[in-house]
C-alpha cells in the first residue's frame, strides 16, 4: 500500500512535465496542423541549456530555467521563420518531412557539441528528500511539480484571458475568417510555434536536472507528447493537461505493478487502443483550444 | 535508365578513387573497437584513453618489432550490431592482425563469430560473461575477470559486511544478468539469503519502480551492476526513496570519483568492487607501473574518475604488444600462438593466460585481482 | 527493346563482384541493396498511396526476427508447466515465416491505421513500431533482448539431390540481394501499372473523389500495406541472414527515417527514386566516413532533406528526368511537370 502512495506521488510529478510537453505540441499541432518532429529536440535543448548555464557558466539555477525557456521560445520562432513560413499551405507530408530533416540536423548538432556522454546538472536543493509517512520525494521534484503547474496555469491564462490567446483561438477555429477579421495570421503561427517550443524546452529544463542530459532524450519525450495529444484531442489544451497526467499514471502504475521494462510502452499501447476505439481523443467534445 | 547507369558507375568510381591512399606499411596496426557513443560511452572513452597512453609509451620507446604502433579506433556505438560492423571493417578494410574490444560482453559475444571466420585474435579487456571463454573460440584472450571470478574473489571479503539478505539490480544484458547470477550463487553458498533480482534497460533513466520493489523486499544490501552513468541515477534515486539497503557495485565500471561528483552525498556509504584502485597505486601488485600510469593520465588532464577503467585499455594494448613481439611478425595466426606465452606486468597485476573452455578450442583467460573501496564523506577510502 | 537500358544496368550491377576486389565495399553494396529493397517497399505506401507510414522499420525488423527465430529455434515459457519449443527449421521456411509475419502485420496496420488519416495515421504507425521495439527489448525469453540473437545461420538453398549451397561468401549474398531487388522492382512496377496501382494513385491524388467513383479505398490501402510490409520483411530476412545477428536496435526510428530520406530525396512515387536515393544514402556514409564525424554527416543529411523538399520537391529522379526531357526535346512545351506524379510518366 505504501508503494501505491509513492507511485501516486511519482506519477503526479511526472504528469506535470508531461502536461507541459503535451500542451506545447497540441498547440502547434492543433493550430498549425504541423506534425512537429522537432518538439523532442526543443526538450533536449532546454535540458542542455540548463547544463550550459548551471554547470559551465555557474549561473543561478532558477535564472537558468527562465533563460532556457526564453531561448527555447527563440529557437522555436527561428525554426518557424526559416522552415515553416515558406511552406505555409503546403501539404502535411511536405512539412512533416522538413520537420524530420530539422530534427535530425538538430539532434546531431547537439551530439556534436556536447558529445554522447550523459551530463548531470547540479541542483540547489538538499539531497535529503522530503519524507511524509512512507512517501519520500526529492525536493527538486517538488519544485518541478510546482513550476510545471505554474507554467500550465500561465499558458491557460494566456490562451483564455489575453488578446493574443483570443487571436490564437480564432485562428485555430478558422484561419481565413480570422485573417479577414484583421488577425495577423502569420504572426500568430510563429508565436504559437515559439510558445509551444518554449513549453517543450521548459519540460526539458525541469526534467534534465532530475535525471541526466543526453542527446537522444528527446526522442522518447516527443513520442510521448504525441500520445498525450491523441489522448487529449488535437488542439485541446485542457485535454492535453489531463492527458499528461493520465499517461504518467498509466506509466507509473504499469511499471510498478505490471512490468518495469515496459514502462515506456504503456503510452504507445494507450495510443493504439484509443485510436482504435475513439479516434478523436478522449476529450473531443469539449471546446477546442482552451 | 541510362542516367542511373552513369550515376551508379560514377559513385562507384568515386568510391574506388577516394580510397586510393594506402597506409604506410611501416606501422604495426592494432584494431580497437569500443563504445565511444551511446549508453556506455563514458567507459568506452576511458578504456580508449588508456590504450592511447600505452601506444604512446611504446612508441616513445623502441616500438613493437622496431616499428611504430598505430591504433585504429572504431566506435561500436554501445551496440552489438555495430560491434560486428566495426570488427569487420577493421579486419577487412584496415587489415589489422589483432584487435582489442569490445567492452560489453554482449558486443564481444557478437564479434566472436567474425574472429573465427577471419582467423584474427582479440584481447578482451572488460567483458565478464563466462560464455566468452567457454564457447570454444581459440581467438579470444581475456584479461578481465569473469563475473564468477569476481564473485569468488569478493566471497573472501564478504564476511565483514554482515549481509543477511541481498537484493540485486542489474542492467539487462549478459554482463548484468551474469553478475547477478554468479554473485547470488556465491552468496547462497555462504548461507546468505537472496531477495529480489530486478533488471533495467541500459538506457533507462527512471528506476523508481524497481527501487520501490527493492525497498519493500526486506533486504539489507543491494548489489548493483551497470555502467557509471546508470549507477549515478540509481544512487540518487535510492536516496530519494530512502532505500535502507547499503549499495555494493560490481563489475569495476563504477568510477567512484565520477559518482562523487555527479551523485553528491547520495554516493556516501556505497561500496565498489574494482580491478584497480588509482588512489593508492602503491598497493597495486606492480606499484611502479601503476604509479607511472596514473601520473601519465593526470599529465594528459584526463578525467581522474576514468582511471578505474582506463587501465584496461593500457593493459590490453601492452598484452597485445607482447604478443606481437613474441610472434615476430604482424600476422594473426602467429600472434594468436604467441599470446599463450606472454607474461606482462600490467597495472592490475601480472597478466598471463590459462586455457579455458572445451578441449582443443580453448580461449585464454587471465586471473586478475579485485579491490574493494568505499565512499565516505565525499572521498574514496580503502575498505 | 525498351527493357534494354534496364537490362544493361542489371548486367553492370551483376558484374561488380568480379572487378571490385575489396570485400568491404562489397559489404557496403550488400547492405545498401537491402536498404533499397526496404525503401522501394516504403515507396509503395508513401509514394504511390500517399500514406506517410513512419513505422516501416517495424516490418523490416519483424521479418528479421521472425526468420532468425525460426531458423535458430526457440523455447517459449508460456506457463510454469508448459514450454513451447520450436526446433530450428530450414532457412527457406524461416524466410517464408519472416515475410508472412511482416505481411500479417502490414494487414493489421492497414486495417487499424486506415481508420484514421493524416497526422493520426502517422502517430499510430510510429507508436506501433515503438511498441514492437520495446517488446523485442523486454521479452527476453523470446528475443534475448539487448543480448541479441546471435549465430543466425546464413541463407542456403537445399534441394535434395539437386543443389546444396550455403551463402557464406559475400559474393553469393550480393547476388541474392541483387536478384531479390530486381524481383521486387519488377513486382512494384507491375502493381503500379495495374488497375490496383491506378486506384492507389487516384487515392493519393484525391481520396474523396476516388471514393466517389466507387474505388474501394480501404481495400487498396490494405493491399498496398500488405505488399509493402511483406517486401520490407523480405529485406529484413536478407539482412538477418547476412549480418547473422539481430538486436532490438533494428527497430529504432532512425532507420525508418533513413528509408524516408532515401525515398523522398530519390523521388517518391517514382520507380527509380528509392533506388537512386538508396544508392546515395547507402554509399555516402561510407565515403564520408574518413572525412566527417557521423554527427556531421547526419546534420548534412538532415539539411539535404530540407533542401530537397524546398527546391526539388519531387525528388532527384523526377528533377533529372525533367531536365533530360527539356534537353532532348529542346524546350518543347509538351513536357508535363506533373508527369512524374502519375504512374504513367515515371521512367523505369
Amino acid at each position: 500500500m505504501e508503494q501505491l502512495a509513492q507511485h501516486f506521488v511519482n506519477a503526479l510529478i511526472l504528469g506535470g512535465t508531461y502536461a507541459l510537453l503535451g500542451i506545447g505540441l497540441t498547440m502547434i499541432f492543433g493550430i498549425m496542423g504541423v506534425v512537429n518532429f522537432t518538439h523532442g529536440e526543443l526538450y533536449t535543448f532546454g535540458a542542455y541549456m540548463m547544463f550550459a548555464f548551471v554547470m559551465l557558466l555557474g549561473l543561478n539555477f532558477f535564472a537558468s530555467i527562465a533563460v532556457a525557456i526564453l531561448l527555447g521560445v527563440a529557437l522555436g520562432a527561428l525554426i518557424d521563420f526559416t522552415l515553416l513560413r515558406p511552406l505555409r499551405g503546403a501539404d502535411i507530408d511536405t512539412t512533416m518531412l522538413v520537420m524530420i530533416g530539422a530534427w535530425i540536423a538538430l539532434q546531431n548538432a547537439e551530439q556534436f557539441v556536447w558529445s554522447g556522454i550523459a551530463k548531470s546538472v547540479d541542483t540547489p536543493f538538499p539531497s535529503e528528500p522530503l519524507v511524509i509517512g512512507s512517501v519520500s520525494v526529492a525536493w527538486i521534484r517538488v519544485f518541478v511539480f510546482v513550476a510545471a503547474i505554474a507554467l500550465i496555469a500561465a499558458t491557460y491564462l494566456l490562451i483564455n484571458r489575453t488578446k493574443l490567446g483570443k487571436a490564437m483561438r480564432a485562428t485555430f477555429q478558422d484561419p481565413e475568417t480570422a485573417a479577414l477579421m484583421g488577425i495577423r495570421v502569420q504572426r500568430i503561427y510563429t508565436t504559437t510555434f515559439a510558445l509551444g517550443s518554449g513549453l517543450a524546452a521548459a519540460a526539458g529544463a525541469l526534467l534534465g536536472p532530475i535525471f541526466v542530459v543526453t542527446p537522444t532524450m528527446g526522442d522518447l519525450a516527443a513520442l510521448k507528447a504525441f500520445a498525450i495529444v491523441i489522448l487529449g484531442g488535437l488542439g485541446n489544451i485542457v485535454g492535453a493537461t489531463i492527458g499528461g497526467f493520465v499517461l504518467a499514471f498509466i506509466e507509473e502504475l504499469g511499471a510498478g505493478y505490471i512490468s518495469s521494462g515496459y514502462r515506456d510502452a504503456m503510452g504507445f499501447l494507450v495510443i493504439i487502443v484509443i485510436l482504435l476505439l475513439r479516434p478523436q481523443g478522449l476529450f473531443a467534445q469539449k471546446e477546442r483550444v482552451g | 535508365m541510362i542516367k542511373q547507369t552513369f550515376r551508379i558507375s560514377g559513385v562507384l568510381a568515386a568510391l574506388t578513387l577516394s580510397f586510393g591512399a594506402a597506409s604506410a606499411q611501416d606501422t604495426i596496426k592494432i584494431g580497437v573497437t569500443e563504445p565511444l557513443t551511446g549508453a556506455v560511452a563514458a567507459s568506452g572513452n576511458y578504456v580508449t584513453q588508456g590504450a592511447k597512453i600505452a601506444a604512446d609509451e611504446l612508441n616513445a620507446g623502441k616500438g613493437v618489432l622496431g616499428k611504430k604502433v598505430e591504433l585504429i579506433i572504431e566506435d561500436n556505438k554501445s551496440n552489438p550490431k555495430e560491434a560486428v560492423a566495426t570488427a569487420e571493417k577493421l579486419i577487412i578494410s584496415d587489415k589489422v592482425p589483432v584487435l582489442m574490444g569490445a567492452w560489453s560482453s554482449t558486443y564481444t559475444l557478437a564479434v566472436m563469430p567474425k574472429l573465427m571466420e577471419y582467423g584474427v585474435p582479440m584481447v578482451v579487456e572488460t567483458s565478464s560473461s563466462g560464455k566468452i571463454t567457454t564457447s570454444g573460440n581459440p581467438w579470444i584472450f581475456r584479461i578481465s575477470p569473469t563475473s564468477e571470478m569476481e564473485a569468488k574473489a569478493f566471497g573472501d571479503k564478504v564476511a565483514p559486511f554482515g549481509i543477511k539478505k541481498a537484493d540485486f539490480l542489474a542492467v539487462n544484458n549478459d554482463w548484468g544478468l551474469g553478475a547477478a547470477q554468479e554473485f547470488s550463487k556465491m552468496l547462497k553458498s555462504k548461507g546468505i539469503e537472496v531477495g529480489v533480482i530486478e533488471t533495467m534497460d541500459a538506457k533507462a533513466t527512471d528506476m523508481s519502480a524497481q527501487l520501490a520493489k527493492i525497498k519493500a523486499s526486506g533486504g539489507d544490501t543491494l548489489f548493483l551492476t551497470t555502467g557509471v552513468e546508470q549507477i549515478t541515477l540509481v544512487l540518487k534515486q535510492a536516496k530519494e526513496q530512502q532505500l535502507p539497503q547499503k549499495i555494493i557495485t560490481t563489475g569495476g565500471s563504477s568510477s567512484p570519483d565520477q559518482l562523487i561528483k555527479q551523485a553528491g552525498d547520495a554516493a556516501n556509504g556505497s561500496y565498489h568492487l574494482l580491478f584497480f584502485a588509482p588512489w593508492f597505486p602503491e598497493t597495486a601488485p606492480n606499484p611502479d607501473i601503476a604509479t607511472k600510469f596514473v601520473e601519465e593520465w593526470k599529465k594528459r588532464d584526463y578525467n581522474f574518475a576514468g582511471l578505474t577503467e582506463g587501465f584496461r585499455g593500457y593493459d590490453g594494448i601492452m598484452t597485445i604488444a607482447a604478443g606481437i613481439e613474441g610472434a615476430g611478425k604482424a600476422d594473426p595466426k602467429a600472434i594468436q600462438q604467441a599470446l599463450w606465452n606472454v607474461k606482462v606486468h600490467g597495472v592490475n597485476g601480472d597478466i598471463s593466460f590459462i586455457k579455458q573452455g572445451p578441449k582443443g578450442k580453448e580461449s585464454g583467460q587471465n586471473i586478475p585481482n579485485v579491490f574493494v573501496v568505499t565512499i565516505k564523506d565525499g572521498k574514496v577510502s580503502k575498505f | 527493346m525498351k527493357y534494354a537500358p534496364a537490362a544493361l544496368v542489371v548486367l553492370f550491377l551483376a558484374s561488380v563482384p568480379l572487378w571490385l576486389g575489396n570485400l568491404y565495399y562489397l559489404h557496403i553494396l550488400i547492405t545498401t541493396g537491402i536498404f533499397i529493397i526496404a525503401a522501394m517497399s516504403l515507396n509503395l505506401l508513401l509514394g504511390y498511396t500517399g500514406q506517410l507510414s513512419l513505422g516501416h522499420v517495424a516490418f523490416f525488423g519483424i521479418g528479421a526476427y521472425a526468420s532468425a527465430l525460426v531458423s535458430i529455434g526457440f523455447d517459449l515459457h508460456i506457463t510454469d508447466n508448459y514450454t513451447y519449443v520450436l526446433e530450428p527449421k530450414p532457412i527457406w521456411f524461416a524466410a517464408l515465416c519472416g515475410i508472412v509475419a511482416a505481411g500479417i502485420c502490414g494487414w493489421l496496420i492497414g486495417k487499424i491505421a486506415f481508420k484514421v488519416r493524416g497526422a493520426y495515421f502517422v502517430i499510430t504507425t510510429i507508436s506501433f513500431a515503438e511498441v514492437v521495439r520495446l517488446l523485442s527489448l523486454n521479452w527476453l525469453d523470446l528475443t534475448e533482448g539487448p543480448m541479441a540473437l546471435n549465430n543466425i545461420p546464413p541463407l542456403s538453398i537445399t534441394i535434395p539431390g539437386v543443389i546444396d549451397f550455403t551463402f557464406w561468401s559475400k559474393e553469393s549474398n550480393y547476388y541474392v540481394v541483387l536478384i531479390v531487388a530486381v524481383i521486387c522492382f519488377i513486382l512494384i512496377r507491375r502493381i503500379v501499372h495495374s488497375r490496383a496501382g491506378r486506384a492507389m494513385i487516384a487515392l493519393r491524388e484525391n481520396e474523396p473523389l476516388a471514393m466517389s467513383v466507387g474505388i474501394d479505398v480501404t481495400r487498396y490501402l490494405v493491399l498496398a500495406a500488405v505488399i509493402s510490409a511483406a517486401m520490407a520483411g523480405a529485406a529484413g530476412v536478407l539482412y538477418t541472414h547476412y549480418v547473422r545477428i539481430v538486436d532490438p536496435d533494428i527497430f529504432l526510428f532512425i532507420y525508418t527515417v533513413t528509408m524516408v530520406i532515401m525515398v523522398v530525396t530519390g523521388g517518391k512515387g517514382t520507380l527509380a527514386g528509392p533506388v537512386v536515393g538508396g544508392l546515395i544514402f547507402g554509399i555516402l556514409p561510407e565515403v564520408l566516413r574518413e572525412y566527417a564525424e557521423p554527427e556531421i554527416q547526419w546534420m548534412i543529411y538532415g539539411a539535404l532533406m530540407i533542401l530537397v523538399v524546398f527546391w526539388l520537391p519531387q525528388g532527384i529522379v523526377p528533377a533529372v528526368s525533367e531536365l533530360w526531357q527539356r534537353v532532348t526535346t529542346r524546350g518543347s512545351p509538351a513536357v508535363e511537370t506533373g508527369a512524374a506524379q502519375t504512374g504513367q510518366g515515371s521512367r523505369a
